[in-house]
């Protein structure tokens, strides 16, 4: 296998992307909570963090109608990355909850790293809404890189840093959303349905890449 | 550019941020030298970890400027010192390495833009107050670099590089002396201040 050291593409964002993706039953056909956290350190409209939850993916209705929503300290920035990079995401691509959630503001997001094998947890406030996401009975982690024929947008290199976790929950006002952590093919290999992501970059290829 | 095979072989040593600054003197001897690190996964968790060499060439543990070992992890800073720093020939073979003092810090606070004109990483704890500052920042470049491209010489590496023309170091508002010069990575001349954002050290398999 061969290496280029310089990636001759543009960078488009880099940060941190964990995900919780839940399933009320193993057969369900569709999943009845997504969510995402973005801890973005480098992007052309400046950093920040945002929890996108839809806990009701396919209800075209947002906070506090439904649990769908996205709340950020940058919205000019998560626009960008909700339209360039969420909505083409398989998971989240028609979504009818991606185009009907509310923007809230984001006044605090903390992180509780507590024993890396055990539970990671992030947790945001603001608009009188608190969201946490927590991860359980972590893996070890997996360092990542595609080319747009395997990444999630289709477009992008990425380069990233996953863990699994066997467990997971997404609480709004602390009311946990419904769903279980399932699992599916992810990397060419069965994973968990959330997981945390460090040390994430994704590349938009420039020439030869 | 990323390969068809998405998991990269190998074990992940530690994955997070690692901006630094070395300046030289007149002479070219690094006459101040600073690594900072905001690490997202390790073996000994998480963490923020800040080596200076205010005085590289002096290995007394009083040396003024200091030469200190600051974090908010201690096991964290022994793992990075032993396993990383100590890897890292310029660090390791400075006078300063046998004589930094510990640290413990009181508080972090990163401020800036990566992608404007200036970043900066505050830190403080007992009596320190260190403030890295870049500026006259380069466009981002993502790099994947092999056990022969490394400092270590035994990872390979992931990173997201910008590079900065200038930088500084103060001390409890003193800035230290010395300039940014220049250094080959990869194949291409970048400078002696850098930010490493999502930068990620991988031991391949066949050295594990």
């Amino acid at each position: 296998m061969t290496r280029t050291s310089v990636n001759p593409g543009r960078v488009e964002w880099s940060g941190e992307n964990p995900g919780i993706y839940l399933k009320e039953s193993s057969g369900a056909p569709d999943y009845s909570t997504l969510a995402l956290f973005f801890r973005v350190v480098l992007s052309p409209h400046g950093r920040g963090h945002a929890a996108l939850v839809l806990g009701a993916p396919d209800a075209a209705a947002g906070w506090p109608d439904a649990p769908n929503f996205i709340m950020t300290d940058n919205q000019r920035m998560m626009r960008w990355i909700v339209d360039g990079w969420v909505a083409k995401m398989p998971t989240f691509v028609g979504r009818p909850g991606l185009s009907g959630m509310s923007w809230l503001d984001c006044e605090s997001a903390a992180r509780d790293p507590g024993d890396l094998r055990t539970r990671y947890s992030e947790t945001l406030y603001g608009s009188g809404v608190g969201v946490e996401m927590i991860w359980r009975d972590l893996g070890a982690p997996l360092p990542v890189e595609v080319s747009p024929a395997n990444s999630a947008t289709g477009e992008h290199d990425m380069y990233s840093v996953f863990l699994e976790a066997r467990a997971a929950d997404v609480l709004v006002n602390g009311t946990p959303l419904p769903g279980r952590v399932q699992d599916r093919m992810f990397f060419g290999r069965r994973m968990s349905t959330a997981f945390l992501a460090f040390s994430e970059t994704w590349v938009t290829p420039g020439k030869g890449g | 550019m990323p390969l068809s095979q998405p998991v990269t072989p190998g074990t992940v040593d530690w994955t997070g941020e690692n901006p630094g600054i070395l300046l030289r003197d007149d002479a070219g001897e690094f006459s101040a030298m600073a690594l900072f690190f905001r690490i997202a996964w390790s073996p000994a968790g998480q963490g923020q970890v800040l080596l200076l060499y205010g005085s590289p060439g002096d290995g007394s543990p009083a040396a003024t400027p200091p030469n200190v070992l600051m974090s908010d992890n201690g096991e964290l800073a022994d793992f990075l010192k032993e396993n990383f720093i100590a890897m890292l020939g310029a660090f390791r073979n400075a006078p300063a390495f046998g004589g930094l003092r510990d640290v413990a810090v009181r508080s972090v606070r990163s401020s800036g833009d990566p992608m404007g004109c200036r970043y900066a990483e505050s830190v403080s704890g007992e009596d320190l107050s260190v403030e890295l500052v870049w500026e006259d920042l380069e466009p981002p470049r993502a790099l994947e670099l092999t056990p022969d491209q490394v400092g270590t010489g035994a990872h390979t590496m992931f990173t997201l590089l910008v590079p900065a023309r200038s930088a500084a170091i103060f001390v409890n508002g003193a800035r230290l002396p010395g300039r940014v010069g220049t250094r080959v990575q990869a194949g291409f001349e970048t400078t002696t201040a850098f930010l490493y954002f999502s930068e990620t050290w991988v031991i391949p398999p066949e050295a594990g």
